[in-house]
């Protein structure tokens, strides 16, 4: 047991007072107490920084469940630190953020807390877990956390349907990346990353290679909501601004990017993993920057801005993967850059896409909407605000001298390399990925001007306002202040950040390239291609938002039926209806539909089986001769159970059972049973008497029922049964293999002194038998009597009282 | 000491019959019954530790007749463990009862119908006799028929009545398959079974027998396609009964089909195993869990449940592998404590607001908030989030599917586990999360009183999840006794 182990858990130890502290201390909000867990955990991984930046690694294992080599064992190398720190650093800015954010008095904060405590836990957990079933827990438990939060305010409709979404979504990909791996570990014997990455050499041949990678891509997907999957991000925005900016935004969704990165060392090089991951990522970064445009709602263009910048650092991580095909020289070195432009953009996005999500979270508390169309003209009224927002959207936007810039160039460079390819066939597509980077890119452009001009700019209408718009308290400004500042200062110092923070990471995503970077990252580089590229973002971007109106229409064009958020409905609703009627087609409630599909079963199963497995022989050796006397004794029980089903009359089926009875014993005798025969006679004496006694009180058969006459269906089911049990007991019966032990009993008067083999069988050596059945009719006697006297007519109401 | 393998089931007896005689005196009728309900429990537990000190396993011959000629009564690490758990499960349901169980209904029988009840189970998880397992199933049926029908609601006669129909086919059937397997091998006890059927050369009708069999259990045990009795026969009685039910009965007839496809049928693995209950498995989990995907009541989602989750239980002795078998084990006992839970919660909630209708539910927890927490640690349990038990039994048998390149299964149990959570994402969102829809002094009912007996089951799923190292161990343990049957042949048969 390490610190470390013990900082991961602390906010989900800490969040067992936060419930206390909430009732006991209500005058200070609750937020105070909890920032001090996220802090402790940054600072204390900040000791780890130095080492990591050396180039070092370090792993502590902790034994939980050796029998299935589960073990809580944490590596900490550049990638998990960088998550760290970002989980933790941003986690206390949300925290801080939250404490004005949410009322101390209105709000069930101790809920609020303790999920995000469980967050906290369950993301560090995630980038710090060696061992793939503890990182599976974590990550599971991110959904659960991200479910509960989403559905804070849970009073409202959209908030549950939109917590059912993600949850649903999440742990599909959750489940897929289970049997992913569970598949990697029958592959390499082992549930450690970093035993498995040792072997990828070996694994690549191995035929779950794909359909492991596949399907731990489909749980990186659905978390870090690329297409199609990103559907559940827009509806998860009903979670409170502070959890939008961190979940939503800076962290849960990036555990995918995280996952692919770390998976990066083992099925990077191969074809597949670079055209499925390059290619989802642009087509989520265009998916997403396309919608993002028309939306209205500040929070839901965050979201799909969020989208579309995952789908970018999904992409660079397709199209870095190759340098590890080349596994080093000069090729992998230029393909190199497009992870560190991965890297770079991952933490550029943290600062300024957090810092956005606070301010329009300040912009929704302190004007009470988030709608395009009733906000504008908030410049004056919300100077801080209005300088932080535009300083995220121009960075997000990728203009200078904000740090989104210089990872937009590195990510245009990254796209043109890509383009050069000539392995995975890129030859006849190679040119689409920079066409598409480029033309998301001037989408991402126009959004990020509509954001910052629809809420700044233009008329102020206090009129459709909720409150009187006001700036917001500074406790609310400084996290988003602070996010803002580093998006400066990462512009100007970008090469100390690349020392301590990006070169580590790249270590950990392209281990043989390791300690040969040498990064230089600059504004200017010349008048390279890139530069023209964002010239041309630039004029084109201004150009489009100039004529947003003429075209922002063609959105209405799209058909709604065909939308994904709709398939993902309709689907819930077909599934639904889809169990309805195979339900209520089998399970009709009728006894008699029951049983005829049970008979139907016992014969297809028993008979196929029958005759599949040759069970069926048919030895007469050891059977008796069939006299005269038995074959009338069995017509005669023929026709009494074909008249018990045909009558329409109560008494002649009773008097058809009695027959039925007394035939049976009447075998007995013919069998040299006596005892057997008596014992039978006296029960069906009983039993017809009873009835009889009950007859009385019976209702009418009546005359004529539906079905009525001879079904032919039915007929042949129990002939059919009839048929099978015979013939199995004919087959058993021939198949006698040992002599039977009831030779034992002969000598019953000697062992038990009892002169009748029969009664000593029933009363000594296997009296326990004959005991529980006494039990059996003694409890049928009660059942009875209680049936009878107790009718409780309410019950729902009686039971609840 | 071996005497002692016979108290789980006479403690309950002698309680049972006693408490006859004690119907009228209401306090004394139940201190008897919660006393004798722990008194079993202890002797239970008594009995586990003596059995897994010694040997694992020991047997009893009933009236000191030497097997096979008598009854001989046998304890080994499985059936203790079943014996232990279905005491626990009484206990719980039992003082569940107290504070649920309407006047009426305890004056006439619960008590001894009950301890009969818990008769059966324990003796059928104890006997080494396949006709003595026959009486005990019949103990149990019989009870159950009584328990499930006391009340004479309509609902319940009508429901009822298919249950037994049922059943009353699956015991003449289960009689039948006995007189096949006594022609073939002239023996009733099983492990003298076992013996004579061990390398034998040529099966012959043995695999039919054993289908023939396989169909009894699978109709006790409500399998894919002999459940149709379960869901509405449960949603009839009163929910202790109900989760009584839903915990232990089916299990018994899935505990026949462990013992006697472990012990006595394994001539033609590939088939019986490999093929026919692989394939059962599948339909029971879909079939089942698309039962409770259309359901829109919590108790009827719960009932639904009960039967996909057993599809899951006998996916591993489909495989019939040490870890397989360890991972139905597992899942065996995981279920018991999720489901019991499970459906005794869901008769706080029909306490607090009335009803188990969905669309009636909301808001629970807002004025109930330990009892929304509470379900919510079995709900994601049963639909195996680690690190509660139902991951780590649902992790064995799809390591196992995968290994064994079973991959359909391996599918669909993901798929139906994605399903159940579906459906326990439904029940919470509906019933706990929402708009109040509860009056307020509904809003005002207490409810710690009958949370309390719930605990115990609830802790058990997360310390045998979290405790997977010790748990587990435990039920490969028993997995690989059961995989070895000359353990059993040769402390029942003594040579």
């Amino acid at each position: 047991m390490s610190w470390l182990h013990i900082f991961i858990l602390f906010p989900l130890l800490a969040a067992v007072i936060i419930p206390i502290l909430f009732k006991k201390i209500p005058r200070v909000h609750t937020g105070w107490f909890v920032l001090v867990v996220p802090l402790a955990v940054f600072i204390y991984l900040l000791t780890f920084l130095p080492m990591v930046a050396g180039g070092e690694t370090a792993m502590y294992s902790l034994p939980w469940i050796p029998r299935f080599d589960i073990h809580y064992s944490l590596y900490v190398d550049g990638l998990g630190l960088v998550f760290g720190l970002i989980i933790s650093g941003i986690g206390a800015l949300v925290v801080l953020y939250s404490i004005y954010y949410l009322s101390k008095h209105r709000e069930a904060l101790h809920n609020f807390y303790v999920y995000l405590m469980m967050f906290l836990t369950a993301m560090l957990g995630v980038v710090f877990s060696d061992n793939m079933i503890v990182l599976y827990l974590f990550w599971e438990l991110t959904s659960i956390s991200s479910f509960l939060l989403i559905a804070y305010w849970y009073a409202r409709r959209q908030s549950r349907y939109g917590a059912q979404k993600a949850m649903l979504i999440t742990i599909f990909g959750g489940f897929a990346m289970l049997a992913a791996i569970i598949m990697l570990s029958i592959m390499g014997e082992t549930f450690s990353l970093q035993a498995l990455m040792a072997q990828s050499d070996q694994l690549v041949q191995h035929e779950l290679f794909l359909p492991a990678m596949i399907l731990i891509l489909i749980g990186a997907f659905t978390k870090s909501v690329q297409f199609p999957f990103h559907i559940w991000l827009p509806d998860a925005m009903e979670a409170p601004t502070p959890i939008s900016a961190y979940l939503h935004s800076a962290t849960m969704v990036k555990a995918g990017i995280y996952l692919v990165a770390r998976f990066t060392p083992f099925f990077g090089g191969a074809m597949e993993w670079f055209w499925i991951v390059t290619g989802v990522g642009l087509l989520t970064l265009l998916w997403g920057s396309l919608l993002a445009v028309k939306q209205r709602d500040l929070k839901a263009l965050l979201a799909f801005s969020t989208i579309s910048q995952l789908g970018f650092i999904m992409s660079l991580l397709g199209m870095g993967s190759a340098a590890l095909y080349y596994g080093g020289g000069d090729e992998a070195h230029l393909h190199s850059m497009a992870i560190l432009a991965a890297v770079f953009h991952l933490v550029n996005h943290a600062t300024f896409k957090g810092s956005l999500f606070m301010v329009v979270g300040i912009v929704d508390h302190e004007t009470g909407t988030r709608d395009l169309r009733k906000l504008g003209g908030l410049m004056s009224i919300m100077p801080i605000s209005f300088t932080l927002a535009l300083i995220g959207s121009l960075s997000m936007a990728g203009l200078p001298p904000f740090n989104g810039f210089l990872s937009k160039e590195l990510f245009f460079t990254g796209a043109l390399n890509a383009a050069e390819l000539d392995i995975f066939r890129m030859e006849t597509y190679g040119a689409l990925i920079p066409i598409v980077a480029w033309t998301a890119s001037i989408f991402t452009f126009v959004y990020s001007i509509v954001l910052v001009f629809k809420t700044f700019f233009g008329k102020y209408q206090p009129e459709r306002l909720e409150k009187e718009a006001h700036e917001a308290p500074w406790g609310m400004l400084i996290s988003p202040l602070i996010l803002t500042v580093l998006v400066v200062v990462i512009f100007f110092v970008p090469n100390v950040l690349a020392h301590y923070v990006l070169e580590p990471m790249m270590a950990s995503i392209l281990p043989p390239l390791a300690g040969e970077f040498d990064i230089h990252i600059e504004a200017w580089h010349g008048f390279e291609p890139e530069l023209f590229m964002t010239i041309g973002v630039v004029v084109l971007g201004a150009i489009l938002y100039a004529t947003l109106r003429k075209w922002i229409v063609l959105y209405n064009n799209m058909p709604r039926a065909l939308s994904i958020t709709n398939a993902y409905n309709s689907g819930l609703k077909g599934m639904e209806s889809i169990s309805r009627k195979v339900t209520d087609w089998h399970m009709t409630g009728f006894s008699r539909d029951y049983l005829r599909y049970i008979l139907v079963i016992f014969v297809v199963i028993t008979g196929a089986s029958l005759f599949l497995l040759d069970g069926f022989s048919i030895d007469t050796a050891n059977a008796a001769n069939i006299n005269g006397f038995e074959i009338i004794l069995s017509l005669v029980l023929v026709g009494s159970t074909a008249m018990v089903v045909i009558t329409r009359s109560r008494l002649t089926a009773v008097i058809g059972v009695g027959v039925l009875g007394y035939i049976v014993a009447l075998f007995f005798v013919v069998l040299r049973a006596p005892d057997l025969a008596l014992t039978q006679l006296a029960i069906e004496t009983v039993t017809v008497a009873l009835f009889l006694v009950c007859f009385y009180h019976l209702p009418r058969l009546r005359e004529k029922e539906e079905g009525d006459g001879i079904n032919v269906f039915n007929l042949i089911i129990a002939g059919a049964v009839g048929l099978l049990v015979t013939l199995i007991s004919l087959s058993a019966n021939g198949h006698r293999l040992f002599p039977a032990i009831s030779d034992f009993y002969e000598d019953a008067y000697e062992l038990a002194g009892a002169g009748n083999m029969v009664n000593a069988i029933l009363a000594d050596f296997r009296a326990i038998d004959t005991l529980l059945e006494i039990f059996v009719l003694c409890i049928a006697g009660l059942a009875a009597y209680a049936l009878i006297k107790l009718r409780l007519a309410r019950r729902e109401q009686d039971e609840n009282q | 000491m071996s005497n002692i393998i016979v108290l789980p089931i006479l403690i309950p007896v002698l309680a049972g019959s006693l408490l006859i005689l004690l119907v009228k005196k209401h306090r004394i009728q139940r201190f008897m019954s919660g006393l004798s309900a722990i008194a079993t429990l202890v002797a239970s537990l008594f009995l586990a530790v003596y059995i897994y000190t010694n040997d694992g396993i020991a047997a009893l011959e009933l009236g000191t007749w030497p097997a096979p000629f008598g009854i001989v009564m046998v304890a080994d690490l499985l059936s203790v463990t079943v014996v232990v758990v279905t005491s626990l499960v009484g206990v719980c349901c039992l003082f569940f009862a107290f504070r649920t169980m309407h006047r009426e209904r305890e004056r006439y029988y619960f008590h001894p119908l009950f301890f009969f009840l818990i008769t059966g189970v324990n003796g059928a998880a104890l006997t080494g006799d396949l006709f003595n397992l026959f009486v005990f199933f019949e103990v149990m049926l019989l009870s159950s028929y009584a328990l499930i029908v006391i009340g004479g609601t309509k609902f319940q006669l009508r429901e009822s009545f298919k249950y037994t129909i049922i059943n009353i086919f699956a015991s003449m059937l289960f009689l039948a398959g006995i007189a096949y397997l006594y022609g073939i091998t002239g023996t009733l006890n099983m492990a003298h079974i076992a013996e004579r059927l061990d390398g034998l050369d040529e099966a012959g009708a043995l695999p039919v027998v054993a289908i023939v069999f396989f169909i009894v259990f699978a109709m006790k045990g409500a399998l894919f396609p002999l459940y149709f009795w379960l869901p509405r026969a449960y949603y009839g009685a009163p929910i202790a009964i109900t989760a009584l039910f839903g915990g232990l009965l089916t299990k018994v007839g899935v505990y026949a089909i462990i013992r006697t496809y472990t012990l006595i049928f394994t001539q033609d693995v590939a088939f019986t195993h490999h093929f026919l209950i692989l394939l059962i498995a599948g339909f029971t989990m879909l079939l089942g869990v698309l039962g409770a995907v259309s359901s829109f009541d919590l108790k009827k989602i719960l009932a639904y449940h009960i039967i996909s989750q057993l599809g899951y239980i006998v996916i591993g002795i489909g495989l019939f592998t040490p870890l397989a078998m360890a991972g139905t084990i597992f899942y065996y006992f995981h279920h018991i404590f999720v489901k019991t839970s499970l459906l005794l919660f869901s008769g706080v909630v029909e306490r607090i607001t009335g009803t188990t209708d969905l669309k009636k539910t909301g808001g629970i927890l807002k004025t109930h908030p330990s009892l929304a927490w509470l379900f919510l640690i079995p709900a994601l349990s049963i639909a195996g989030i680690p690190p509660l038990s139902g991951f780590f039994g649902k992790f064995a048998l799809v390591l196992e599917s995968l290994q064994e390149a079973s991959y359909l299964i391996a599918f669909v149990a993901m798929f139906v586990g994605l399903l159940t959570l579906f459906s326990m994402l439904k029940i919470f969102i509906n019933a706990f999360w929402g708009e109040q829809k509860h009056t307020n002094k509904q809003a005002q009912t207490p409810i710690m009183d009958v949370l309390a007996p719930v605990l115990p089951l609830v802790f058990l799923t997360i310390i045998i999840g979290v405790g997977a190292q010790w748990s587990f161990g435990f039920s490969m343990e028993i997995a690989e006794q059961l995989l070895d049957p000359s353990i059993y042949i040769d402390s029942v048969l003594k040579e």
